[in-house]
C-alpha cells in the first residue's frame, strides 16, 4: 500500500530542523489576546510593549543588542497560550516571555516557564493563585496588583462612606472575581463591622443578561455595592442596570475594582457610564491635576505611537513589562534566565507612573491602584477619573 | 479499502509496527520541535481514529466525541495532579470513565438516528463542557488544571539511548508505545467479526436488524469503544499540554477531530492518522504565515471533498490505481 510511503514522507517532512535563530537581538516571546472580546485590552497591552521596545532599540538596546518581540494572539485561551509559549521557547528560541492577559492564561503559562527555566513575567493577570506559595517558582514575576489588593482597596473607598450599613457584591462567577471578592468580605468586616453583606450575585464570565442579578441585588435594598465586573462585560452590565434604575437606588455608592475606570471602558460606553460611581484603573490617562511630568510625557509619545486621539489605560503595563524585564538584563548583565531570575528579585524600574520595585518574597511588584470618582466633564465625551488617587499596596498587604 | 491488486507480501508486513519504529527516530534525527510536533500528531492521530471508528467503520456521525476526550484528560488530569495517581493507574482509568460516559450518553444516542443522532452527542459534549466550566473546585472552571505533571519515567533512564532524552521526548516516546498499540487493537476491533458487524450496520442498518443483528447493541458498543480510545488520546494530551482546561472539551475540538478525519480519508484504515498529521503540520506552516488559516483550510476542505471525496488517502490511492493500470504492473515493486 503507497498510502504508508505518503505517510512516512510526511514524518520525513517534519524532521527539517528549524532555522538557526540569529543570535544578535534578545527575544521576548509575547502571548496575549489580540483577536475576540478580550483583545480590548490585548491589543493596547501590545502596543504599549512594543513602545517600550522601540525607545529602548532608538537608544541602543541593552548590553549592545536590540531587542525583539514575538506577539502571539493566545486568544484569551489557556490552552492555546501554553501552545504559542512552548512554540516560542523550542521553535522561535526566545530568551524570555512576558504576556498573557487573563487569570486562566498566566499560571497556565508559568507552567511552562518553570519547565524551561525561562522568566516569565505577567503584566496584568490577577489572580493570587499565580504567585501563591504553592504556584510560585523562580521565573514567574508578576507586575499587576492581585485580587486581595483589588478587593481591600475597594473595601476601604466603601468603608469610607459612613452612612453605608448595607453592602452587595458581584462579581463573574470564576477565579478572579471569587478571590477578589472574598479579599473585600474579609476586609469590610474587619474595617467596618457594623456594615452587613445582604446579597451576593455571580453573573458568569461573559453574561449576556444581567437582569435577574440585578432585579434580584435591588430586590435587598443595599446601601452601596462593591463590584468586580469589568471589560465588555461592564459595558453590558452598565447599559441594563442603568435603565432598571439600578444606580439610582444605591445613589451611585458603586466601587468596581475591575478597571472600569480607564479610559477603554469611558470610551465604550460614552453616556452611558454610570456617573458617580468609583473605580479604579492602572492608569487614569486624563489626570487633570496634579499631573506627573513623565506621565504626561508618555501619554503623548503614547498618543503619537498609536495615531490614537485618546490613549488607552492598559498601555502602560505592556509599557512597564518590557522596561521591568530590561533592567532586568542590565542588572544581571546577561540574558541567561537564572541571572536574569535573581537580578529581578527586590530591583526597582521606573515606569511613567512612579518606581515599582519586585518583592523578593512574592514576585509581585508594589504596584497600586489609581482609584476615584468617574464624573462627566466637559472637556470629554466620556467619564473621567476626578482627583486619581494612588492606592499603594502597602497598608492593604498580608 | 485493501486493494486486491496489492502483493500478499506488502498486506502482510505489519504497518503499525513499521510506522512505529519510523516515528520513534524522531527525538533523535529532529529537533525539540520535531518531537514536540510528532507527540501532537500521534495523539490526534488516536484521537481521529477513535472518532473513525463510529463515522468511517459504523457509518455513525457524532459531532460531540470530544466530550470522551474531555472525560479522558480531566479524569488523567485529576487523578495525577490532584492525588498524585501514577500514570499506569491514571490513563486505565481515563479510558474507563471516558467509556463509561460513552456508554451512559451513547445508550440515549443510538436510540436516534442520523441528524438528530448527530444533534444529540453535540448536546451531551456542551453538558460535559458546561459541568467542566463552571465545577471550580474539581475542574478547577476556567483556569482548568494547570501542571499536570509527567509520569515517572526513571524506567527509561536505564534503557541505552533513551536514558538521554529530555522528559518531553521521553514522553513522547511513550505516548508513541500507547498510541500504537491503540491503533494496532483498533485495526484488530475492525478486522474482528464484530468489526465486520459494524461495517454490515454502516452499509444497510435494516438489513443487519432484519437479519437479526441487535444494531442498537453493536452501534452502542462501537460509540463506548471509540469514547474508551478518545479518553485515552485525551489523557495523553492533558500531560502533553502541561495542564487540562475546558477548552479541550468545546466543541470546536469536535469539528476538528471530524476535519482531520475526513481530510485524511474516513474509508482507509490509515486516513485519519494522515488526516491528523496534515492538519497539525498545516496549521503549523500556514499561521506562520497568514492569519487567515481558517481561510486556507476551508478552501482545502472544499477542493478535497470536491475533487477527492475519499479525503487525502483516498484521493491517492486512486491516483495510484489509475498509474498502475497505465504503466501496467511496474508500479506494484
Amino acid at each position: 500500500m503507497k498510502m504508508q510511503r505518503l505517510l512516512l514522507g510526511i514524518f520525513a517532512a517534519s524532521l527539517v530542523p528549524a532555522a538557526a535563530a540569529a543570535a544578535d537581538t534578545i527575544k521576548i516571546g509575547y502571548p496575549m489576546p489580540l483577536s475576540g472580546p478580550a483583545s480590548v485590552y490585548g491589543v493596547p497591552v501590545v502596543k504599549g510593549a512594543e513602545m517600550a521596545v522601540s525607545e529602548i532599540n532608538a537608544s541602543g538596546g541593552v548590553l549592545g543588542r536590540k531587542l525583539e518581540l514575538l506577539t502571539r494572539d493566545s486568544k484569551a485561551s489557556a490552552d492555546e497560550a501554553v501552545r504559542l509559549a512552548r512554540e516560542l521557547i523550542i521553535k522561535d528560541n526566545v530568551d524570555f516571555l512576558v504576556g498573557t492577559l487573563t487569570s486562566a492564561e498566566a499560571p497556565a503559562v508559568s507552567t511552562i516557564a518553570k519547565e524551561n527555566k525561562i522568566v516569565f513575567i505577567a503584566p496584568t493577570s490577577k489572580t493570587v493563585q499565580l504567585t501563591s506559595p504553592a504556584n510560585l517558582h523562580p521565573y514567574i514575576f508578576r507586575l499587576a496588583s492581585n485580587t486581595d489588593i483589588d478587593g481591600r482597596t475597594g473595601a476601604a473607598i466603601i468603608a469610607g462612606w459612613k452612612d453605608v450599613k448595607r453592602v452587595a457584591t458581584i462579581a463573574p462567577d470564576y477565579a478572579y472575581g471569587r478571590d477578589a471578592v472574598t479579599a473585600f468580605v474579609d476586609y469590610i468586616k474587619k474595617a467596618r463591622p457594623d456594615i452587613e453583606i445582604v446579597d451576593q450575585q455571580w453573573p458568569k464570565l461573559g453574561q449576556s443578561d444581567f437582569t435577574p442579578f440585578i432585579n434580584a441585588q435591588m430586590a435587598k435594598k443595599p446601601d452601596a455595592v462593591f463590584c468586580d465586573v469589568y471589560g465588555g462585560d461592564f459595558v453590558t452590565f452598565a447599559k441594563q442596570a442603568g435603565p432598571l434604575g439600578y444606580f439610582k437606588a444605591i445613589n451611585n455608592r458603586m466601587a468596581d475594582s475591575g478597571e472600569v475606570g480607564a479610559t477603554d471602558e469611558a470610551l465604550a460606553l460614552g453616556n452611558d457610564y454610570p456617573y458617580g460611581i468609583w473605580s479604579d484603573a492602572y492608569d487614569p490617562v486624563i489626570w487633570p491635576e496634579n499631573e506627573p511630568a513623565a506621565h504626561k510625557a508618555f501619554i503623548e509619545r503614547l498618543k503619537a505611537y498609536t495615531k490614537e486621539k485618546y490613549a488607552s489605560g492598559w498601555a502602560i503595563m505592556g509599557y512597564a513589562s518590557i522596561f521591568a524585564l530590561t533592567e532586568g538584563i542590565k542588572k544581571a548583565g546577561s540574558t541567561n534566565s537564572d541571572k536574569v531570575a535573581k537580578a529581578l528579585l527586590g530591583l526597582s524600574f521606573d515606569t511613567p507612573i512612579g518606581k515599582l520595585t519586585f518583592n523578593e518574597k512574592t514576585h509581585e511588584t508594589d504596584m497600586g491602584e489609581f482609584w476615584g470618582q468617574m464624573v462627566k466633564d466637559d472637556r470629554y465625551p466620556f467619564a473621567v477619573m476626578k482627583n486619581p488617587k494612588y492606592l499603594s499596596q502597602g497598608p492593604y498587604t498580608n | 479499502m485493501m486493494k486486491k491488486s496489492a502483493p500478499a507480501l506488502v498486506r502482510r508486513i505489519p504497518w503499525v509496527l513499521v510506522v512505529f519504529v519510523a516515528a520513534l527516530t524522531i527525538p533523535w534525527v529532529g529537533s525539540r520541535y520535531d518531537t514536540f510536533l510528532a507527540t501532537q500528531i500521534a495523539i490526534s492521530a488516536l484521537f481521529a481514529m477513535s472518532l473513525n471508528l463510529l463515522l468511517g467503520t459504523t457509518g455513525l456521525v457524532s459531532f460531540g466525541h470530544v466530550a470522551y476526550f474531555g472525560i479522558g484528560s480531566y479524569v488523567c488530569g485529576i487523578l495525577m495532579k490532584t492525588y498524585a495517581v501514577p500514570f499506569s493507574i491514571a490513563l486505565p482509568a481515563a479510558a474507563i470513565g471516558s467509556a463509561l460516559g460513552a456508554l451512559v450518553f451513547g445508550f440515549f444516542c443510538v436510540r436516534l438516528t442520523k441528524i438528530y443522532f448527530a444533534m444529540l452527542t453535540l448536546a451531551f459534549s456542551q453538558i460535559i463542557w458546561a459541568i467542566c466550566y463552571k465545577w471550580n473546585d474539581v475542574t478547577g472552571g476556567d483556569q482548568g488544571i494547570p501542571d499536570v505533571p509527567y509520569p515517572n519515567l526513571d524506567w527509561m533512564s536505564s534503557i541505552p539511548l533513551l536514558g538521554d532524552l529530555r522528559i518531553a521526548q521521553q514522553f513522547y516516546v511513550l505516548t508513541l508505545i500507547v498510541v500504537m498499540l491503540s491503533l494496532a487493537a483498533i485495526q484488530r476491533i475492525i478486522a474482528s467479526p464484530f468489526g465486520l458487524m459494524l461495517t454490515t450496520i454502516r452499509e444497510n442498518p435494516e438489513r443487519a436488524a432484519s437479519i437479526g443483528l441487535n444494531v442498537r447493541r453493536y452501534e452502542l458498543s462501537a460509540f463506548v469503544i471509540a469514547g474508551g480510545f478518545a479518553g485515552i488520546a485525551g489523557a495523553l494530551f492533558g500531560i502533553f499540554n502541561r495542564g487540562v482546561f475546558s477548552d479541550f472539551v468545546y466543541w470546536p475540538k469536535s469539528a476538528e477531530v471530524m476535519i482531520m478525519t475526513i481530510l485524511g480519508g474516513i474509508d482507509h484504515f490509515w486516513g485519519p492518522v494522515v488526516g491528523a498529521a496534515t492538519l497539525v503540520l498545516l496549521n503549523q506552516e500556514i499561521t506562520s504565515y497568514t492569519q487567515y488559516w481558517p481561510f486556507v483550510l476551508g478552501t482545502i476542505l472544499l477542493l478535497l471533498l470536491f475533487v477527492f471525496p475519499g479525503g487525502i488517502v483516498g484521493g491517492l490511492t486512486t491516483g495510484l490505481e489509475w498509474l498502475r493500470r497505465k504503466t501496467g504492473r511496474r508500479a506494484s515493486a
